[in-house]
Formats: C-alpha cells, sequence, structure tokens
C-alpha cells in the first residue's frame, strides 16, 4: 500500500524553502522585523497569507491590516516566526483533500487553534525559547504527510479500519518502518528548522523512544493534549481527523489536571 | 466515524474529549443508518482513550443506543474500556435511568457475548448491587462459564488478589437491558442453537434468521437446538419451528432437539414437530457422536450432503473479481507484489497438508458461494504482519488475524462485485487450525482452485459453491 520508496518519494518532493523566506526567517531569527518584513514584501503569496491571518477574527484585530511591517509589528517577533512556519507548511497543503474532509482554510484554523494554544501554554509554563513556540507549527505536518501517502487508497484503508482499528500512524509503520512524526522530522530538517522543533513533534506522539530533556518531554505531553483538543472539535472530527492518530491518555496523565484548567475546560 | 466490528461486536472508539458540543459530530446520520444496518450481537463504545466527559457527551451515544435497540431487542448496547472513576460518573449522569450495560473491558463484555460462549471461564465477579450480581452470574452461566460471586467488597479484594486463580475478575460493571440473542455456535458441518426457558413469539426476533439462512447458502444441512434448558413451549414457538423446518427441507437440511422434554410442552406439539420433519434426541451426543447418524443427515462432510451445488457460469465470469479482490488485499497488507500462478477447476486439492492452516468466508445475494484461502503458516503470519503488529506463535492469534484478513478479501469482493452491478453480502469469517478441520467442510466440492503468491510465496485460492 505505500513502501518505503514512495515515502522517501514524497520527502524528496517537498521543495526546499525558497531565498525570501529563508531570509526572513534569518531576520527573524534575530529579533529584525523591518528586515523580515522588506524581504517578505518580495514574496507575493506570504504576503497574503500574512493578511489572510492577521485578519481573521481569530486574532481579534479590530481594523484591516496591510502592510507586512505593520502585521509584523502588531504580530510581535515569535508570531510572525509562527506565522511564517505556518505558511510554508501550508505550503504543502493539497488543492483537494481525499482522507480528510479539510481545504485550505479549515486546515489553517487547525493551525491558527494550535497556534493560539500552544503559546498559551508556553506562556503558562513561562517558557520563553523562541524555537519551543515554533514548535507547534509543525505538527499539523503530519495531517498532511497522511492525506499525501494515503489519499489514492482511500477505499482501501476504510476497508481495513472496519476490520481493525488502526491508526494512520500504525499502519505506515508497519507497513515501512516509518511513522508520520518521523517524516516531520525529515521535513523539518529539509527546512533547516532549529533540530528541537523536530524533536518535541517526535515526542508529542506519544510513541518515541527519543531521549529527551525533561522538559523537552513535558512540552511533548502538553502537545499531545493539545493536539487531542483541538481534533476533539466538531469540525475536526467531521473532517476524520479525531482517530487519524492513537490518542495516549497514560502519556498526558501527570498534565491533564493543569490542561483544564488552564483551557478552562469545565 | 464508523464502528471496528469483530466476532459480532461492533465498537467505537472516540478520542478525547466528549461534550455536548462534539458528540454530535462523531456520529452523522449516515454512521447511525449504518450502525443499524450491522449484523452484530453486541455495539460498545469504548471509553478508553477519552479523558473528558460529561452526560450531554454520553447522551448522543445512549439515544444511538435506544435507536438499535427499538430497531433490533436481541442487540446488547453499553459503554466499556473505563476505570472507576468514569464507571463512577457515568452511574451519577444516569442513577436510576441506566438500560444500557457498562463492561468494565472489552474482553469482559465478550464473555457476554454469544460469540464467546462455551468457553468455560472461571470468572470472579462483583458488584454492591445483589440483583446485578446475580443477573451477571445467571447470563455468565447462560453463556457456559463458572460464576464464582464474591458477596461483598472485602471477599472480593481478598478472591481477586489470587488474579491467576481466575480467567476473568468481573467489577465496576453494570448489565442493563440485555441481548437474549439465541447462541449460535459451529461444530463441524453442523449449526447448533441455544434456547432456553420459555419459548414464545419473542423467538421470532432473537433468532437470527439471516444468519440461518447465509448458513444454508453455503452448504450447511444440519441445525441443532440446545434445549436442554427450555422449560416450555406455546403455539407461536410451535409454528416458528415447523416454518423453519418446512424451508430447510427446500435446501435438504434437518433439523433437531436435543434435550428438548415434553414435561410441560404438550405430546401434540411433538407430533407437529416431527411432522415438520423435525428430529428429537435426548443427548447431544447422540447426534454428534453417531458418525452414520450424522452421514445420513448431511453433517459429516458437505459430500455427503444431497444437493452439492455446482459452480455455475455466473459465478465463474465473475471470477477475475474474486483472484482480483485476493491479490490487491494481499498486496495491500504485505506491500509487494501477489500474481497468479495457475487456475484450474477441480475438487480442492492440497498436497502438503503439514503446517498449512486455512478460512473461508461465504458470500450471497446476487451471486452465492465461498472463498477460502490456504496459507502455510509462516507465509500467512506474514500476510498478516500489518493486522498483528508483533511477531507471535500465539496460534489463536494468527487464525484471528487470518480471519480479519479474509474479512478484508471479502469487504473487497462485495466493493468489486457492486461496481458490477452485482450486489452481495458476506458471512462472517471462518477459520481453520489445520486442513483436516478445511476438508470437513469443502473435500469433494467441485470449485475453481487457483495457486498464488507474493514474493515467493504460494498460498491457495479455492472459489466454490
Amino acid at each position: 500500500m505505500i513502501t518505503r520508496e514512495k515515502v522517501d518519494e514524497y520527502i524528496d518532493k517537498i521543495p526546499p524553502a525558497n531565498e525570501a523566506l529563508r531570509l526572513t526567517l534569518h531576520a527573524l531569527a534575530v529579533g529584525d522585523l523591518t528586515k523580515a518584513a522588506k524581504i517578505a514584501k518580495t514574496d507575493l503569496a506570504l504576503n497574503g497569507y500574512l493578511k489572510g491571518i492577521v485578519n481573521k477574527p481569530i486574532y481579534g484585530f479590530r481594523n484591516e491590516v496591510n502592510d507586512v511591517a505593520q502585521i509584523f509589528g502588531i504580530l510581535g517577533v515569535e508570531a510572525s516566526h509562527q506565522a511564517v512556519y505556518n505558511y510554508m507548511i501550508q505550503l504543502l497543503s493539497p488543492a483537494k483533500w481525499h482522507l480528510f474532509k479539510l481545504n485550505r482554510h479549515s486546515f489553517a484554523d487547525l493551525q491558527d487553534k494550535l497556534t493560539l494554544g500552544w503559546v498559551k501554554i508556553l506562556k503558562h509554563l513561562n517558557i520563553k525559547d523562541q524555537d519551543l513556540y515554533n514548535a507547534i507549527t509543525l505538527l499539523p505536518a503530519s495531517i498532511l504527510v497522511a492525506e499525501a501517502l494515503f489519499n489514492e487508497r482511500v477505499d482501501d484503508v476504510k476497508l481495513l479500519r472496519s476490520v481493525k482499528n488502526l491508526d494512520y500512524n500504525t499502519i505506515l509503520e508497519r507497513l515501512c518502518g516509518m511513522n508520520l512524526f518521523a517524516i516531520c522530522e525529515a521535513i523539518a530538517l529539509k527546512w533547516e528548522m532549529p533540530v528541537q522543533i523536530a524533536h518535541i513533534v517526535h515526542l508529542s506522539s506519544g510513541l518515541s523512544e527519543l531521549e529527551a530533556s525533561e522538559q523537552e518531554l513535558l512540552l511533548g505531553r502538553w502537545m499531545h493534549l493539545l493536539l487531542f483538543y483541538e481534533l476533539s472539535q466538531p469540525l475536526f472530527i467531521e473532517a476524520g481527523l479525531n482517530d487519524f492518530i492513537d490518542f495516549h491518555p497514560e502519556f498526558i496523565a501527570d498534565v491533564y489536571e493543569e490542561f483544564t484548567s488552564l483551557m478552562e475546560i469545565a | 466515524m464508523r464502528a471496528t466490528v469483530k466476532n459480532g461486536i461492533g465498537i467505537f472508539s472516540p478520542q478525547g474529549f466528549l461534550d455536548g458540543n462534539n458528540s454530535g459530530a462523531f456520529l452523522s446520520i449516515e454512521d447511525i443508518e449504518a450502525t443499524l444496518h450491522l449484523n452484530i450481537d453486541m455495539l460498545l463504545v469504548s471509553l478508553k482513550k477519552v479523558v473528558f466527559f460529561n452526560r450531554n457527551g454520553l447522551d448522543t451515544f445512549v439515544k444511538m443506543f435506544a435507536k438499535m435497540r427499538n430497531k433490533s431487542s436481541t442487540v446488547t448496547v453499553g459503554f466499556c474500556d473505563y476505570d472507576k472513576k468514569k464507571y463512577e460518573a457515568i452511574i451519577k449522569f444516569y442513577e436510576k435511568d441506566i438500560n444500557f450495560s457498562l463492561f468494565k473491558t472489552q474482553e469482559i463484555a465478550a464473555l457476554f457475548s454469544s460469540s464467546f460462549q462455551n468457553q468455560n471461564k472461571n470468572v470472579l465477579l462483583y458488584s454492591d448491587d445483589k440483583s446485578q450480581r446475580a443477573a451477571m452470574a445467571i447470563e455468565l452461566h447462560d453463556y457456559g462459564h463458572n460464576p464464582i460471586i464474591a458477596q461483598s467488597f472485602q471477599e472480593f479484594k481478598e478472591k481477586a488478589s489470587n488474579e491467576s486463580a481466575y480467567d476473568a475478575i468481573i467489577d465496576s460493571s453494570y448489565l442493563g437491558q440485555m441481548g437474549q440473542k439465541i447462541a449460535t455456535r459451529v461444530t463441524g458441518n453442523a449449526i447448533i442453537y441455544t434456547v432456553s426457558s420459555f419459548l414464545d413469539a419473542e423467538i421470532g426476533n432473537s433468532f437470527n434468521i439471516a444468519y440461518h439462512q447465509n448458513s444454508l447458502n453455503v452448504g450447511f444441512r444440519l441445525f441443532i437446538f440446545d434445549a436442554y434448558k427450555v422449560v416450555s413451549m406455546n403455539i407461536h414457538a410451535l409454528n416458528f419451528f415447523s416454518r423453519l423446518s418446512s424451508s430447510a427441507a427446500e435446501y435438504n437440511a434437518t433439523i433437531c432437539f436435543a434435550g428438548l422434554t415434553f414435561e410441560k410442552i404438550p405430546l401434540s406439539f411433538k407430533e407437529t414437530m416431527e411432522d415438520a420433519g423435525i428430529m428429537f434426541f435426548d443427548q447431544m451426543d447422540d447426534i454428534l457422536q453417531n458418525k452414520e447418524l450424522l452421514d445420513e443427515l448431511g453433517a459429516s462432510s458437505a459430500a455427503a450432503a444431497k444437493n452439492i451445488r455446482t459452480l455455475n457460469k455466473v459465478t465463474v465470469t465473475e471470477l477475475p473479481h474474486f483472484i482480483e479482490a485476493t491479490v490487491a488485499t494481499i498486496e495491500m497488507m504485505t506491500n509487494s507484489e501477489a500474481s497468479k500462478e495457475r487456475a484450474e477447476i477441480h475438487d480442492i486439492r492440497i498436497e502438503n497438508k503439514e503446517g498449512m492452516i486455512a478460512s473461508s468466508i461465504g458470500f450471497y445475494g446476487g451471486i452465492d458461494g465461498m472463498v477460502i484461502l490456504v496459507f502455510p503458516k509462516e507465509i500467512a503470519k506474514k500476510a498478516c504482519e500489518l493486522l498483528m503488529g508483533e511477531a507471535t506463535d500465539d496460534m489463536e492469534q494468527v487464525l484471528d488475524s487470518l480471519a480479519e484478513l479474509v474479512n478484508i478479501v471479502g469487504g473487497k469482493i462485495k466493493s468489486l462485485l457492486y461496481d458490477h452491478n452485482v450486489r452481495v453480502d458476506i458471512t462472517l469469517p471462518r477459520t481453520y487450525k489445520d486442513i483436516d478441520a478445511l476438508l470437513e467442510v469443502a473435500q469433494e466440492r467441485k470449485g475453481v482452485q487457483v495457486d498464488l503468491k507474493f514474493d515467493n510465496d504460494k498460498f491457495l485460492f479455492f472459489l466454490t459453491r
């Protein structure tokens, strides 16, 4: 169904980050918003994306913002950085979804919700490391990878899953020895994202055997729970995302109470 | 979200958070419709991966349970896979209004399912509700298990500390309205139905007529009612059995009763049933241990049945779809290329029977017949790797996975034939731990035998009627 060759082919086909994106990210990494905005303006698609997200109700700005420098100024370094990474992930989004009932907008909604939830968590944990803030941007890539790899075999996968309750991650791992999160890691490396980003996303699978610091493991737990909190929203359940990977309640047991209190879950 | 079905138990497995806002999204109208059409004994919602739920969140599923029970009162419905905290929350939410069941684990639920009956398990059980203790004990006993009731929590704790003394330990469980479906088991070529207590018009609801019909279609010719526990029956039940026997006669099949006493049943009923062709035996072994009688009744092998149906042109015409479904499934499951070697029409021929296992699935509707797959055990394990996950020598697990594999083949056949305007339904898969067991069913049946291979590993496909 899905071979290691097919996975490698998929990773090979992912284009490297273009020059404008790389330079924008470098400028953001050193906190130079003016320079970053100047470079970002040269990428029209990125421009359009930034205008689109910043004017969404979820960000709560009263007036329409159109200038990239203004957008970066409003968002600040951390959120601007996340926005550019989210844009890069969205470049992988298919024009038409087959496996999951999603579209570009609903996928972007998920990215936004995860990003805002993650910022809330890191602020609660009093963590200020920029790379850790950016880590959440890679997580939705796991959904894109599943869509890309399984979309031609939707009926077969449904038939298989009607007989045995296997999630996409397990199917992939058993078929070719590589899971969705390892593929995300490969994407991160290709885009020269900091290693720690890939590391935390890998840990958030709840299955990773990677060696990790206490803080990384803790963040992996919060990210796993945040993902399932968002995938329990009606839009994403209807999209078929609730059971795309296995949820591990035992993995998040230590942070569950704190999470429900932070997210004000009654 | 769709339920996964295995051994007659359908299971929904939501994950994450379950509340009034999202629970409707788990079950679309199509999902509920599809669930209502499942031919299952039990429908459960697993709470294993649900970290948060409230009453509104559970209500959507409880409403579906009610719909399922309205459609078929023989289906047991409820929740499973929870800890004590979740159990207490559900009891508190619904208090005295619980008309569904609660099973701490899926394994406990299976003890109350007809598919797992007669496994003779030693089961320690405890409930602080005395009537629940009794109800569970009766049900377990009915399903052929040996319940040991702890009368107090203290007694339960003491007994449960010796875990190895029991096959299963039940607590934090609750029996709502039970399925009371007629239990079914297969012995060789005979199908045994277990009936008990007073038989009345309800038998028409609790007897799985579709299963019976499919069994006739795939060649079963002897049906035995295990009636040791029947106290009495009324005219409605009498009419039901008479009609059942008449329809079985069209297939040259026989219906027998074992252990039925006529102390509280009018003797005229017996005469009427005998006139309809039903036979009576004092003991089950009077039938099952009498090879000559089994031959006569058509149960020792399909060859003994008087009306073996030959493979017809319609079925052979669809052969490419059957092969395609098998090849595609094996390719999907193994990531390797599968191919057909040769095809011949004759009775099933297996040169080396040693170390071979098999699985079959029947289909009926637009066309009918049976697909049999025969594998060397090691090759079967390889073909089922995706389903099993890890290497195992546990024969039960291998056969279980092989049944899942052949179920996927059956599903694929169904969908391929549907694309060609042929509608069929499939039966439950059956497995055979050795070739002798298979030959009891398939010997001397003519069919198309196709040698298939993947990764140079050979296996056998046989299509018959």
